[in-house]
């Protein structure tokens, strides 16, 4: 949909989105229109500013305590500005836990959008290994820890130095920024396995020796945003958006 | 009006100062929980919203901007937006659509447009929506603090879908003219 040239339409949708009777696939399929256009955005920012003043009218309700013991419990375990997540090693046993959220940078861009919300229940999903290579394949499924939706797939076989990356959800990807991907060794910094190509569904990324001996000792992998081209340092600097276990299939 | 405390609370919570966060969390969780509570109507669920939100709002208390809005502007609408994310999937079964939680919680107090009246803030707005005809205010108010559907309004409100989907509608493009010609005189 061509929405930019329709803009007596895009400015109802902004409205209904920020009045919040644009709703379920519509509300989604908006706010990707919004990802990708900053004006799309203001509009909706505006409306939000007119409307806002509504919100002097609610009712005040005391949350019970439980709510920010939680809070505090979700950002005690680790420092939450990215610089000083990926040193930290407690972060990495509380993963899921501590991840969640964090794909908030993905969005970091449109500063009034909430992230899609958790779907019910993940899709399932089909992944075609070669028969020849199943018996002997290193797999991960890297999810949003938040909703728990699978994005990416990530093979390599035994002996193979090449790493499979498979995107699940095209919608990952970040206007002028990169995925990164990354090998979590226990007990040591991060290691880059490369950039996944931003357009493709399948990235091949060469390891420096094979799978086996390149990737044995590694549980888990991650996912990373950062900077268009990765990360300028050689360790993480932005949000970990996906996670997930690294699982040896054979 | 001086200077709104939250601008600086939320610039603390941007060089990660978990105690101005508390502070921030004791001074606005009561109003956005009261926001998130009348949008998804399930104590659990509206808990949730307001732990997530507190999470987003941590995480990104750096791209706040003051010229934009009001604190507790940007902030409602990251609640708000999260509400309605979480209606989305909630249990049909739940959502009030003959309004017996929404007359409950309405009938506290008094009622959104005198509240919106006493308000600095939003005098324009409150003007401006009292010169709406009366189901086009009614439409609009309901969708904006109860989290009605354009289907949920036809149920409360027993009129046609299109009829209700016209009101908010013609409500919105006249709210917005009547808050332009404010603005500009």
């Amino acid at each position: 949909m061509e929405l930019h040239r329709k803009p007596e339409l895009q400015q109802r949708l902004a409205a209904e989105f920020a009045l919040g009777t644009l709703r379920g696939r519509a509300r989604q399929r908006f706010r990707s229109f919004i990802a990708e256009d900053p004006a799309l955005a203001a509009a909706v920012q505006d409306w939000e500013l007119r409307l806002a003043p509504m919100v002097a009218a609610v009712a005040p309700v005391q949350p019970p305590a439980r709510v920010w013991r939680a809070i505090e419990e979700r950002i005690g375990g680790a420092p939450m500005r990215s610089d000083g997540i990926w040193a930290n090693l407690a972060f990495w046993r509380n993963l899921g836990l501590a991840a969640s959220g964090m794909a908030a940078g993905l969005l970091a861009a449109i500063a009034f959008i909430a992230p899609q919300a958790p779907s019910p229940a993940p899709a399932p999903v089909v992944v075609r290994v070669p028969s020849g290579e199943m018996a002997a394949t290193y797999l991960a499924v890297l999810s949003d820890p938040k909703t728990q939706r699978p994005m990416l797939v990530v093979s390599a076989g035994r002996s193979s130095n090449e790493l499979w990356v498979k995107t699940l959800d095209p919608a990952i990807h970040v206007p002028e920024r990169s995925l990164e991907l990354w090998a979590l060794p226990p007990g040591q910094a991060p290691k880059s396995l490369g950039v996944i190509a931003p357009s493709e569904k399948m990235t091949a990324l060469k390891l420096i020796a094979a799978a086996d001996q390149a990737l044995a000792e590694v549980p888990a992998l991650a996912v990373s945003l950062e900077p268009a081209g990765g990360s300028p340092t050689g360790a993480p600097t932005g949000p970990v958006l996906y996670t997930g276990p690294f699982l040896k299939y054979w | 009006m001086g200077a709104d405390p939250l601008v600086a609370l939320l610039a603390a919570c941007a060089q990660s100062d978990r105690a101005a966060f508390e502070q921030l969390y004791r001074q606005t969780s009561a109003k956005l929980f009261g926001v998130a509570l009348r949008i998804v109507r399930q104590e659990d669920l509206a808990e949730e919203v307001l732990q997530d939100c507190y999470i987003r709002i941590w995480n990104r208390a750096g791209d706040y901007r003051e010229g934009l809005a009001a604190p507790m502007t940007w902030m409602a609408s990251i609640v708000r937006n999260r509400s309605l994310d979480w209606l989305r999937r909630a249990n049909p079964e739940v959502i009030d659509v003959d309004g017996e939680v929404i007359e409950a919680t309405a009938s506290e107090g008094p009622g959104p447009l005198a509240a919106l009246e006493r308000l600095q803030d939003g005098t324009a707005l409150a003007r401006c929506l009292g010169e709406l005809e009366a189901k086009q205010r009614q439409a609009i108010l309901l969708a904006f603090h109860d989290g009605l559907s354009h289907s949920e309004l036809a149920k409360h409100l027993r009129e046609p879908l299109g009829t209700v989907k016209t009101w908010v509608r013609r409500g919105l493009a006249r709210l917005k003219a009547c808050l332009g010609a404010r603005a500009g005189s």
